[in-house]
């Protein structure tokens, strides 16, 4: 990521309900409910909660999320994770630690030869 | 210090609720409801009804504004809504239409 791209926050005192649409990184401390679509990275920190549908080009979570996901690169799931939903994405990670239920669907682009 | 930015790219639809302070550049529609200070950038653009603590707006606001405290219209700031506030500044050079209500008690 440029380091140009701002960055945006969204702290723990802070409730959001309704849609999130834009570019550059975006960091969630607090609450967010409804639907995120950027075009960036989006963090969510371990004292954040989001309900939504997620859609950005890479995604780390450290907090809590319900929802399902789509990134359109990588998806890391750490430790203090706890994600409800679907996913769909190119990488996946998975912490040891992490809570996650749901399916994952991976795209995948397997050798000619099998 | 956790401060809320929502920063130009950025489009929010919905509601924005809480008790810190919160900055935004981009796009909100909507509510805004908060404990604390919101301010509202040159870059920002708001439509929505905001009930604040404090508000300093330079950039555009289209809604009904509403502060326990105060509200700063700064200067180039476009507002377009009804202000309620016990103490309402606006700067020279700043575009302004709708009610102010000071709400003072009178004497």
């Amino acid at each position: 990521m440029a380091n140009t791209d701002q960055i945006n926050i969204i702290g723990k005192g802070i409730t959001i309900r309704g849609s999130m649409t834009g570019g550059g990184g975006l960091v969630i401390e607090g609450r967010v409910e409804g639907q995120i679509a950027l075009k960036n990275h989006l963090t969510i920190e371990s004292s954040g909660i989001v309900e939504a549908d997620i859609r950005a080009d890479e995604l780390t979570i450290n907090g809590t999320a319900s929802g399902n996901i789509d990134a359109s690169t990588k998806v890391s799931i750490n430790q203090s994770a706890k994600v409800n939903g679907d996913i769909k994405a190119t990488r996946v990670v998975i912490e040891d630690g992490a809570v996650f239920n749901g399916s994952i669907e991976m795209d995948v682009k397997l050798p000619d030869d099998i | 210090m956790a401060n809320t930015v929502i920063g130009s790219s950025i489009t929010i639809d919905g509601e924005i609720s809480g008790d810190e302070d919160l900055v935004i550049q981009g796009t909100v529609k909507g509510k805004i409801s908060l404990k604390e200070s919101l301010f509202v950038e040159a870059s920002a653009s708001v439509e929505a009804d905001i009930e604040v603590q404090n508000v300093e707006i330079t950039g555009k606001v289209t809604g009904n504004i509403a502060a326990t405290d105060k509200v700063e219209l700064k200067a180039d700031c476009r507002v377009v809504g009804d202000v309620r506030a016990p103490r309402i500044l606006i700067a020279d050079g700043a575009s302004f239409k709708g009610n102010v209500d000071m709400d003072v008690k009178e004497r």
